[in-house]
């Protein structure tokens, strides 16, 4: 410390003496040493002072005060900075691990699209943060039947994901695809209403293929309703069916309905980050999609959302507030 | 403790009052200036705590020695809410900036030593030392 | 975007008007506000929605939690004033044939569509 405090001495009056550029390189080159003796910026300060008071005799008063003023400024500003760094560090410890978290997610809950006979079927899911909190599952186990299921998980980010690898699971154990979805419901219901808290809750929409008689057997957990194209009629109808949010309360019944698709026929399903607009208070969304799908209807199924994707990801100024998911199923 | 100099911290002008005291204390116990600077910006952190979540509290400060060694301890004792878990408020990034305590990990690196006891409903004892080296 | 409540207690009822926009960033807000009301059985709660600007799905999980909590004390929850926004979310999602929901066309831009 003594041996350091008389080498910034000279340095410094070298420079006041001198002052190149030589003189501010080697002064700079103090610091190394500094850090080595856990010499603080106050403690400089107060190295500075002395240093000033050997050099220049007779300093005015007010700038020896400035020193002590400085010293005290710099234990503070010190204090806090240190702070701020450990809270930047915090920071990115938890950035570094939600991005595992995603990774895993992403690994987790990946959709493969099935390719059944006779369907044509496309989707996008993008998450708005990190992690998805929407989700689509298929099944497809044998020729005769081919399901869907799209799920949005009530709240964002990683309580969300969690609770998402749970309805995974959950439809995993169905196995298989010819499962009623009133059926699929009630057992999903039951699962999550059991395991999860009381502000946390699913929606899913849940449809059935019979690929041989091109039935497709639907049901709803409060999720936003299909839309369905009738080629022939060139009219949509809404596939509502109204139910409980999964999870709410034990022990709920689901119905399910019946739809017969012809060819060109076609059925989208979406989560509400799709159809909810923020900032556009009076904006009818549905019959938005509708009109563009209307027109994109000699498209195939993935070229379709590509564009509806595109159209509403314009509307949105480029900014998606929710997570967003559709996925169409096209009788050819 | 009560024969020891303390403020009691009721307004924001009583944290001056418990900086002044602590600062004349350390420069009688022969510390320098930084470490005055240093004991007084602690004492500070301590005082703000109370009067921004406590409403009302002390600060007593003493004289310490221990084998031949000369020291200054700062003791803050309120009555407020209390910390969940006065050891975990240590670690750097524990708790949200605006909250209670935010200002201790900086504080024990500023002294030698801090301790905290506090019980949940009950109150918070924070008291930090310093040795004159 | 903040959100906030404001209560009135008359003998056995509380009548709360919520302001602003439900998030997930108000969400908990909202859920502390709701938390500070002190049930008691045969309580009537009704909470006025009218000036409820945008509500997401997070937002319905604050009311969820809250009913399950009032039916838990045999109390009851009235929700009122929904624009129709607001009716839309609660009526996809079931919760309507679940909860005690009013709404009130008064409120309403007579253009709005659903």
């Amino acid at each position: 410390m003594k041996e350091l405090k008389v080498q910034y001495e000279k340095v410094l009056s070298d420079y006041l003496l001198n002052q190149n550029e030589s003189n501010l390189y080697i002064g700079q080159n103090l610091v190394r040493q500094l850090m080595k003796n856990n010499i603080s910026p106050e403690d400089l300060v107060s190295i500075h002072k002395q240093s000033m008071e050997n050099i220049v005799p007779n300093l005015p008063e007010e700038v020896l005060n400035s020193f002590d003023f400085l010293i005290e400024v710099m234990v503070h500003f010190g204090l806090k900075l240190k702070e701020h760094q450990s809270l930047l560090l915090k920071q990115e410890e938890i950035r570094i691990e939600m991005e595992i978290a995603a990774k895993i997610q992403n690994l987790l809950l990946e959709t493969k699209i099935p390719k059944p006979n006779g369907l044509d079927i496309g989707m996008v899911s993008v998450p708005v943060r990190k992690m998805n909190g929407d989700y689509v599952h298929f099944m497809h186990d044998d020729e005769k039947y081919f399901s869907v299921a799209i799920t949005d998980v009530v709240g964002k980010g990683v309580p969300a994901a969690l609770c998402m690898s749970m309805v995974k699971y959950g439809l995993d154990t169905l196995e298989y695809a010819n499962s009623n979805p009133s059926y699929v419901l009630e057992v999903l219901n039951r699962i999550i209403e059991k395991s999860v808290d009381d502000s946390m809750f699913v929606s899913m929409f849940y449809g059935r293929y019979d690929l041989e008689n091109d039935i497709f057997t639907f049901g709803s957990a409060g999720h936003e309703p299909a839309l369905y194209y009738n080629s022939k009629e060139q009219t949509f109808t809404d596939l509502d069916s109204k139910g409980l949010l999964l999870g709410v309360l034990p022990e709920i019944k689901y119905s399910q309905t019946d739809i017969h698709l012809s060819e060109n026929d076609f059925i989208i399903m979406v989560t509400d980050g799709v159809t909810e607009f923020r900032n556009m208070k009076n904006f009818d969304s549905r019959t938005y999609i509708k009109e563009l799908a209307k027109s994109l209807r000699h498209l195939s199924a993935q070229e379709m959302y590509d564009k509806i994707f595109e159209n509403l990801n314009k509307l949105n100024n480029f900014r998606l507030t929710d997570d967003f998911t559709i996925v169409i199923i096209k009788k050819y | 403790m009560r024969n020891h100099p303390t403020v009691k911290i009721v307004t924001e002008l009583d944290i001056v009052a418990a900086r002044r005291l602590s600062r004349n204390m350390a420069k009688e116990i022969g510390f320098g200036v930084v470490d005055q600077a240093r004991i007084a910006t602690a004492t500070s952190e301590l005082a703000k705590n109370i009067y921004l979540y406590a409403t009302t509290g002390e600060i007593v400060v003493e004289k310490i020695e221990k084998n031949g060694q000369k020291g200054i301890a700062i003791t803050a004792i309120d009555n407020g809410p209390g910390i969940a878990n006065p050891h975990k408020i240590l670690e750097d990034g524990y708790t949200k900036s605006t909250s209670q305590g935010a200002g201790l990990p900086g504080v024990k690196r500023l002294m030698d030593s801090i301790q905290i006891n506090s019980e949940l409903g009950k109150g918070t004892v924070v008291r930090i030392e310093k040795w004159l080296k | 975007m903040n959100v906030n409540v404001q209560f009135r207690a008359e003998e056995n009822c509380i009548y709360g008007i919520i302001e602003g926009e439900i998030d997930t960033f108000t969400a908990p807000v909202l859920r502390e506000e709701l938390d500070v009301i002190n049930l008691k059985e045969g309580m009537n709660i009704e909470l006025d929605l009218s000036k409820v600007t945008y509500m997401d799905s997070t937002g319905l999980g604050v009311f969820v939690a809250f009913y399950k909590k009032v039916i838990k004390e045999n109390a009851k929850l009235k929700l009122v004033r929904l624009s129709k926004r607001l009716a839309r979310l609660f009526e996809i999602t079931g919760l309507s044939e679940l909860m005690d929901i009013e709404t009130d066309k008064k409120v309403e831009p007579a253009n709005e569509c659903i």
